[in-house]
């Protein structure tokens, strides 16, 4: 120690009243609130409301409440869409487990190629494969045409049992990515000490492996049952034609597409939504941890040997592949190729009347051409910023002292109780009321915030496992060295969570090019995304520039997927 | 200029998952000095060590180096951990995973934003110092676990600290490395001549590298004293039964005379017992009461020696043979006792000598 270090030691007294780091820390959790809360307030407001907010002959009143309570209709759609969501969740995790175990635990041919054309649902739009089952499968489907040429039993899609099927084959594939890394994680021991002790292989699946995956049963079970009860998309293509509502169609229908459009009830059935989910939220959260014995994780993925189906394999991939096929290949194909003819129909062969029409129909008009050119402007620039924020987000509730880390893990998971289209609804009616933020409407700012908001839940959970993965060792090894807690984030842990933020960026990307129903109400001239203008050229009854738009939508997913794992090597789950 | 380590009154609480409170923990490390935090996992060692750090905020107390004041929780004065200029060594060694050595040492003098001419030299200084100049350009999960730990410390070291804080930095390691490193670690404080506190569980460090050795435990300092009085004379109950292998004999005390006294066992056998303590126990006349003694104090003494004062009769009831020696759990008229013996002693019987300087009476 030489004596010129000796002066580095100042006797400090003071104690530091501002720092940058709890400036950050401050804004990151006001940001949070506000995004939060500013949706909320006027939905919360005006159910209570007796005329719509900007009137101002309102009154405070109880009978948006009691009016609602007392219809019939709402009642019958309340019963209709617990039972829709009950089914598709029972179909949808009954399939997506039984796919996981013989997909990842079997030695089916084809099993790789299995494992990856399962999970396409999960990156394609709802609204997109309703339409893209709509085209093969509805009343004037091109299968449905080939199935009656030939005389055969014909079915209904625009059923109750038709949406249960397809919202089904939507969900499949988060019960099928979360069995899967259970499994990958699961200790193999487990299942060898089974068999050690005289159990068959069959029976070692039936004993062991099933149920070692309750944690991910109960929590993909409790995942669809919420995602499936705000569904909009495919209730709304399937159902509308026959009567069908389901809540989510129920408030597009009083509240975007109704004659008289009563702000209070619409206002009502959100907040009731919103109890209601959240009730559900809790209980998925209860659930969770209570199924924490279940968990043995220790950390090593040693791939076990995969159990011999014997003379059985041929039949089981027979029977995997005719689902991939007929739920997945075939319906999307068809819509890909009805993009690319004037009329798609079993009667003439498509492959002659190829065409480009319907694509230049949708870059020919500037309002179309605007919503492409828009949903991928979100996609970059709105992903990227909402992903920063959420990474800071996770940071400071998991990685600092700041005195109200716990609230701002919370708030930035409390969306999940906000289905989309109320989140427009609160976002429109905020936008309108204060005086100045209307004109952000026509562009795609509003928008983009209000994604940000719906996505806040998905962002910081995609980002938490690896901030908690990342020994705090490190960032205390960070401070000691004389780094400020930004610093210590800024110089080691963004780096060390680059492949994290990296592939959280492009499942956020993906997700804002797929949403659509959080734009439905705030969408104006100028802010229209591709999911609005589908929903818009379907109403039209546009079939093909609908399938051209679903095609671009694809095609931009499958660059962001191929591109994150080609250039940046990252997966986009485990 | 003095500028030892003062801890006084440090209190935190609040009761976690990851961290017991402490209680009105008072340690003085002389400058230049290595003082051992020592106790079972949750006695509030590392708690005690990271509010030196600053990475965990105490109730109430004061940390200082000489009249640089880090920590005054009633001047409401807690200093970030990057402020107090300090040198740590982690149990992970925590390595930055996207640095190379060079980086990683570099890190805190480039945050002092030093001319990088300046950085060069001194890194190299550190990593000549550890012994590591060659590995400069490696990264860490390329070193072996004896690597990665001199790179820690290189790191701790490079922006030249007052006080050096170690968390466990050897208990990652294997047992063969662990002595040698011991070795080095301690060799090379005193090469540098740094103020150094050290946390472990592990009773053998801790008397192997110390100058002073604080036993904690339940979140309060029982004893801080130099290995050798830590051994030879516990303050209480806890550091005798925690520190070495120690029993317990039980009787009466009588003839309580200044620095004299006897136990009397209920089989009517007197031991003598010197004060030599340093336990602020009150002897008293007629109290019934557990004296300690170390299992190696103990003395076996073979068929027909003549007799001695303190002998005391006992029955085997388990013998466990450890390779050097063997060790034998026998059963006395005052309790339980373990001693060791290199010989294989016959029969179920035997009787021992327990010497007068070697009994303990202390307080619980």
């Amino acid at each position: 120690m030489t004596t010129a270090e000796q002066n580095l030691h100042p006797a400090v007294t003071t104690h530091p009243k501002f720092s940058w780091d709890t400036g950050v820390q401050w804004l990151v959790v006001i940001v949070t609130a506000v995004l939060v809360i500013f949706p909320a307030w006027p939905i919360v407001l005006q159910s209570f409301m007796s005329k719509p907010l900007y009137d101002k002959d309102r009154a405070f009143t109880f009978d948006n409440y009691s009016n609602l309570l007392a219809n019939a209709r709402f009642w019958d759609v309340l019963v209709y869409t617990a039972a829709f969501a009950v089914a598709t969740t029972i179909i949808a995790v009954s399939i997506g487990i039984v796919l996981a175990v013989i997909i990842n635990r079997t030695n089916i041919p084809l099993r790789n190629l299995y494992s990856n054309l399962v999970t396409i649902p999960y990156y394609v739009s709802p609204l997109v494969l309703a339409f893209a089952w709509m085209q093969m499968y509805g009343p004037q489907g091109f299968g449905t045409i080939l199935v009656r040429m030939l005389k055969l039993p014909i079915w209904q899609l625009y059923s109750f049992g038709g949406i249960v099927i397809v919202s089904a084959m939507y969900y499949i594939p988060y019960t099928f990515l979360y069995a899967s890394s259970s499994l990958a994680l699961a200790d193999p021991q487990l299942e060898s000490a089974a068999r050690i002790g005289g159990a068959s292989p069959f029976r070692t699946i039936l004993k062991i492996t099933i149920p070692l995956l309750r944690p991910a049963i109960t929590y993909s079970a409790l995942l669809t049952l919420v995602s499936s009860f705000e569904l909009l998309s495919i209730p709304l293509v399937l159902g509308n034609a026959v009567g069908i509502d389901t809540l989510a169609t129920y408030l597009y229908t009083i509240g975007v597409v109704g004659v008289n459009k009563d702000q209070g009830a619409v206002a009502a059935v959100a907040v009731l939504v919103v109890i209601l989910v959240t009730g559900l939220v809790y209980l998925q959260g209860k659930l969770v941890s209570l199924e924490r014995r279940f968990v043995t994780v220790g950390g090593k993925a040693t791939r076990p040997k995969a159990i011999d189906l014997g003379a059985w394999k041929g039949i089981v991939s027979f029977f995997v592949g005719l689902y991939v096929l007929l739920g997945i290949i075939l319906p999307l194909g068809c819509i890909v190729l009805t993009s690319f003819v004037p009329f798609l129909s079993p009667f003439m062969n498509p492959l002659k009347m190829l065409t480009l029409e319907n694509y230049q129909g949708i870059f020919g008009s500037p309002a179309y051409r605007q919503s492409v050119v828009n949903s991928i402007n979100i996609s970059i620039f709105a992903a990227a910023i909402g992903i920063v924020f959420m990474a800071v987000a996770a940071l400071i509730a998991y990685r600092s002292t700041f005195k109200y880390r716990n609230a701002v893990k919370y708030m930035a998971l409390y969306p999940r109780a906000f289905p989309g289209i109320i989140v427009g609804i609160g976002f429109l009616w905020a936008f309108l009321l204060v005086p100045g933020l209307g004109s952000l409407r026509n562009t795609i700012i509003a928008i983009s915030v209000a994604f940000i908001m719906r996505y806040l839940p998905l962002g910081f959970s995609a980002v938490s496992p690896a901030v908690l993965q990342v020994s705090d060792e490190l960032d205390r090894a960070g401070r000691v060295a004389g780094a400020t807690w930004l610093g210590t984030i800024r110089y080691i842990l963004l780096p060390i969570l680059r492949p994290a933020l990296v592939s959280g960026y492009i499942l956020l990307a993906i997700s804002f090019l797929k949403e659509y129903a959080t734009a439905l109400f705030l969408v104006a001239e100028g802010s229209r995304v591709i999911g609005t203008t589908m929903l818009e050229l379907w109403k039209q009854g546009g079939a093909e520039p609908v399938a051209a738009l679903s095609t671009i939508q694809m095609a931009i997913t499958a660059v962001l997927i191929i591109g994150a794992r080609k250039l940046l090597g990252v997966k986009l789950h485990e | 200029m003095n500028n030892d380590l003062i801890i006084e009154g440090l209190t935190k609480k609040f009761v976690t998952a990851t961290s017991v409170a402490i209680a009105d923990v008072n340690i003085t490390v002389k400058e230049g000095t290595f003082t051992t935090l020592l106790g079972p996992s949750g006695c509030g060692k590392s708690t005690t060590l990271n509010c030196v750090a600053g990475l965990e905020q105490p109730t109430a107390g004061t940390i200082r180096v000489g009249d640089f004041v880090m920590t005054d929780t009633a001047r409401d004065l807690i200093l970030p951990p990057e402020q107090r200029h300090l040198g740590m060594v982690f149990q992970s060694y925590a390595l930055w995973p996207h640095m190379k050595v060079f980086d990683n040492v570099a890190f805190a003098l480039k945050l002092q934003k030093r001319p990088s001419d300046e950085i060069r030299q001194r890194v190299h200084e550190s990593l000549v110092l550890v012994g590591l100049e060659e590995l400069a350009d490696r990264y860490p999960f390329q070193l072996s676990g004896g690597q990665q730990q001199r790179v820690a410390l290189a790191r701790a070291v490079v922006s030249r600290p007052k006080v050096l804080l170690l968390d466990e930095p050897l208990s990652n390691l294997d047992a063969k490395i662990r002595e040698n490193a011991r070795v080095w670690l301690r060799g090379l404080q005193q090469q540098l001549g740094i103020t150094t506190v050290y946390v472990t569980h592990d009773q053998s460090e801790a008397f192997a590298m110390s100058d002073m050795i604080a036993v904690m435990s339940m979140g309060k300092l029982q004893q801080y004293a130099p290995p050798d009085e830590i051994y030879e004379r516990p303050a209480n109950r806890f550091v005798a039964e925690f520190i070495g292998v120690t029993s317990f004999i039980t009787g009466i005390l009588q003839n309580v005379d200044g620095k004299k006294a006897t136990l009397k066992l209920t089989s009517g056998e007197l031991l003598n017992i010197r004060k030599e303590s340093k336990s602020d126990y009150v002897w008293k006349d007629g109290e019934y009461t557990a004296a300690a003694i170390r299992s190696e104090r103990v003395e076996v003494l073979t068929e027909g020696a003549p007799a001695r004062e303190n002998t005391v009769k006992a029955q085997i009831t388990s013998r466990t043979y450890l390779g050097s020696k063997w060790q034998y759990t026998v059963e006395t008229s005052g309790g339980s006792l373990r001693l060791e013996s290199t010989d294989a002693i016959q029969g179920d019987s035997l009787s021992m000598y327990l010497p007068p300087d070697s009994i303990i009476l202390l307080a619980n």
